[in-house]
């Protein structure tokens, strides 16, 4: 039924108007006694349209302050012009009726004006509904992109609750998890404060809740609810308004929050007002957006343990092969000792036969020592504290004392061992022992894997990255590029299957692999042999052919002038990880200059034009000298932050690069690397 | 006869050494930790001391820096041993003062070698 206000100016005058409208089923409302309040009686009204005469006193305030815009402003005001005369006020109203009242015009009119206003009515209503999706949409949005923002669990759950709290307007929520302990926890968000005897309705709604989800009574049925830990958090904790357990007669939403076969807890609100089939949706909507990022955050968690475990585990191997090592080295001193008195008859002469054990003994003892020593460097190439003295050096002595080393093995085998050095063999830059360490390690596998009267060469020239294929390298960490001494070791042995090339390099392959097995050693040597490289800035590759023999082809970067060089100043470098620099000490800083003079990487005739950081004992910098002009050079102190771009930026001729440090040497170098091509 | 001091816990080192060694000609005195190491350094009047650095009551370092660091006996050759090869103790060793540094397990040669450059 419409519901018609009337501000008619006498009562009596226009009792044909009330009639008429009686008498059409409408509901009317003569104006109060005063004008006071009106606003407030036409609001408590809420009339659909308003009937004003133009003659009452005041009728323009009174439609102004009715248009003010505290009432519904869908509300239909209809002036009655009792005379011609033209007010103001007529551009306010929504219609007007001219003249002595006749009953059809003021019929149609209030019946069109009562349509309007329902139509009015219906749109607002559309408009509020789809403002109110629109918000919904934009928190969902919103609420997403949180979501995605964090692993953390407790954050997710926030982030859900404020969602559901904005959107859904709830007075009650209450959800209910399993804690990574594997206890239960009851979360209970309520906008006024809630009696304990609801909380504990709540409480046990959800664990049953709990259980139908989870299809598993037994579980449930050993937590006791008294044992479930309550968060409990109120939004007006002023008010006095309490909720009873009538509150558990509210509109409710319940859902799981699981995706897949992970299920986290179930979530149920509560609201006095109903919710809409599009609140359903919004709060679906969330409970699902929100388990996803749940099972990414543990996942996380789950792989940051395994993870800190796995560190743990590795830093424990790492002690654990080093303390080991050095707990064997001390008994094999008195049992060599031992054997070397014997040996040499200081205790009493022995017979030939016994010489010929003790001497086995003793060989084996120095095996022993052999295969500890390996390691031990291999732990400490992977700890990052192998200690390298780089210098120039020539290759071929190294080479040559190779041949001599293992003349003895060679011919108790009767194995030939060649030299094949080209002359004049540019120098390179590396640790002369190292050298030594890679080319023994790769003749005496040559040695072991070989047969009788077999023939080694070890062959040494120059080539260049054209003479190279990149392709053949095993797991290189260079790109191939300007002059390298390739230095071969080929013999004629059991040779090795094409696809088992790769598996050599790794750790122990000896004894995973069908290799030969009794040929002694644990298999490190290949291993350490391709660090070692690595770490001179060299490669490898292997060439076999199953029984007919090997070639193991090494590449080490010569000295050339254009070429970066990496100087490991290890020794006199400390580490400072705790602030993120890199200290490097130099006890002087004139040592550095001489270092390098020594090792003729620079050629500074003027010595006064010195080091900017000279008169320090110590630098808490990285270092970097750019291109050299000869007669003098800048030094760049970067941290380690910044120090990346500006190689980019920079071209250097020499890198001082800390060993020790989270990058070393090799991975700065890798990195340049990467940088400029 | 040059006397040598051998400062070691481990005693069938410090037997097998000081065995080989009074074969070669050498006077040996031994102690099997590093308190009685220093007061024989001190008291003894030895010509060389080989010294281990993982020792009770005081370890090799100590009293390698307490003799080199003391005007009346720094001048005795100090060759340290030891099992652990890290570089940092190579670098404390030579801080500390010792004039050699040797890994176990050694090599008797080696020990001799290093014996013969002082006490020749």
């Amino acid at each position: 039924m419409n519901r018609i206000f009337l501000l008619l100016d006498d009562k009596n005058k226009n009792k044909l108007i009330k009639e008429t409208i009686i008498n059409n089923q409408f509901e009317i409302l003569d104006y109060a006694e005063s004008f006071d309040n009106l606003v407030i009686s036409i609001n408590n009204y809420n009339p659909d349209i308003i009937l004003i005469e133009n003659s009452l006193i005041n009728c323009e305030f009174l439609i102004r302050q009715i248009k003010s815009g505290i009432l519904n402003q869908n509300i239909q005001i209809i002036l009655l012009l009792s005379n011609s005369d033209n007010p103001l006020c007529i551009n306010l109203v929504d219609g007007i009726i001219e003249g002595p009242i006749r009953e059809n015009i003021l019929l149609t009119t209030i019946n069109s004006h009562s349509k309007i206003k329902k139509s009015l009515d219906r749109l607002s209503e559309n408009n509020k509904e789809l403002s109110r999706s629109l918000y919904q949409l934009n928190v969902l949005y919103n609420t997403s992109s949180r979501f995605a923002g964090t692993l953390n669990t407790k954050q997710l759950y926030d982030i859900m609750i404020e969602a559901m709290e904005k959107t859904l307007s709830f007075d009650i929520s209450s959800l209910l998890l399993l804690n990574p302990q594997g206890n239960l926890v009851f979360n209970l968000n309520t906008l006024y404060i809630p009696s304990e005897n609801l909380i504990d309705a709540l409480k046990i709604r959800s664990v049953l809740n709990y259980r139908t989800i989870l299809e598993s009574p037994s579980i449930i049925s050993e937590v006791k609810t008294d044992n479930i830990s309550v968060i409990q958090k109120t939004k007006q904790q002023r008010a006095s308004k309490v909720y009873g357990l009538e509150a558990i007669s509210f509109d409710s939403l319940f859902a799981p929050i699981k995706v897949g076969e992970s299920f986290f807890g179930v979530v149920e609100l509560f609201r006095q007002t109903p919710f809409s089939p599009e609140d359903v949706t919004c709060f679906q909507a969330i409970t699902h957006q929100v388990a996803l990022p749940l099972r990414s955050a543990k996942l996380y968690e789950e792989i940051s343990i395994t993870n800190k475990k796995l560190e743990k585990l590795e830093k424990l191997k790492s002690e654990f092969v080093s303390i080991v090592s050095h707990e064997l080295r001390t008994p094999l001193t008195p049992i060599n000792n031992s054997l070397e008195i014997v040996l040499s008859e200081q205790a009493g002469p022995i017979s030939p036969d016994a010489k010929n054990f003790i001497s086995m003994a003793k060989r084996n003892i120095q095996r022993l020592s052999g295969i500890i020593e390996d390691l031990l460097d291999l732990s400490r190439i992977q700890a990052g504290k192998m200690d390298f003295q780089y210098s120039p050096i020539d290759i071929a002595p190294s080479l040559e004392l190779l041949q001599k080393t293992f003349l003895q093995v060679a011919n108790e085998k009767d194995i030939k061992i060649t030299l094949d050095i080209k002359e004049n063999l540019p120098q390179v830059y590396a640790d002369t022992r190292r050298i030594e360490q890679i080319f023994s390690n790769l003749v005496s596998n040559s040695l072991k894997f070989t047969q009788n009267q077999g023939s080694i060469v070890v062959s040494a020239s120059v080539v260049d990255e054209t003479q190279i294929e990149a392709d053949k390298l095993v797991f290189p960490i260079i790109q191939p590029k300007g002059r390298y001494i390739k230095i071969s070791v080929s013999d004629n042995g059991i040779g090795i299957k094409k696809e088992d090339i790769p598996k050599i390099f790794d750790k122990f392959s000896q004894i995973e692999s069908s290799l030969n097995r009794n040929k002694g050693g644990v298999g490190l040597g290949l291993t350490i042999t391709k660090q070692l490289i690595d770490a001179h800035l060299g490669a490898i590759w292997v060439e076999s052919v199953e029984k007919q023999g090997s070639v193991f082809n090494v590449i080490i970067p010569t000295l050339d002038k254009e070429k970066n060089f990496i100087m490991d100043l290890s020794h006199t470098l400390t580490n400072n990880e705790e602030v993120g620099v890199i200290k490097i000490k130099f006890k002087k800083q004139y040592n550095l200059i001489e270092n390098l003079k020594q090792n003729k990487l620079l050629n500074i005739t003027d010595s006064k034009k010195e080091f900017t950081m000279e008169d320090k004992d110590y630098i808490n910098y990285y270092v970097f000298i750019p291109k050299i002009s000869l007669d003098s050079f800048n030094a760049m102190i970067l941290t380690i932050n910044g120090y990346l771009s500006r190689i980019k930026q920079n071209e250097y001729d020499i890198i001082l690069s800390n060993a020790h440090s989270t990058k070393n040497g090799v991975d700065v170098f890798k990195i340049i690397k990467i940088l400029n091509s | 006869m040059k006397k040598i001091l051998i400062v070691d816990d481990e005693k069938d080192i410090v037997e097998t050494l000081s065995f080989m060694l009074k074969a070669k000609g050498f006077d040996c005195i031994c102690a099997y930790d590093g308190e009685t190491g220093l007061n024989l350094a001190k008291n003894e009047n030895p010509d060389l001391v080989i010294l281990d650095v993982m020792m009770p009551k005081i370890n090799g370092y100590k009293i390698c820096r307490l003799l080199k660091f003391d005007n009346k006996y720094k001048n005795i050759p100090i060759i340290m041993v030891t099992a652990r090869s890290q570089d940092v103790d190579k670098e404390i060793g030579e801080e500390t003062g010792a004039d050699e540094y040797i890994t176990k397990p050694f090599e008797f040669s080696l020990v001799l070698e290093k014996i013969n450059k002082y006490l020749t």
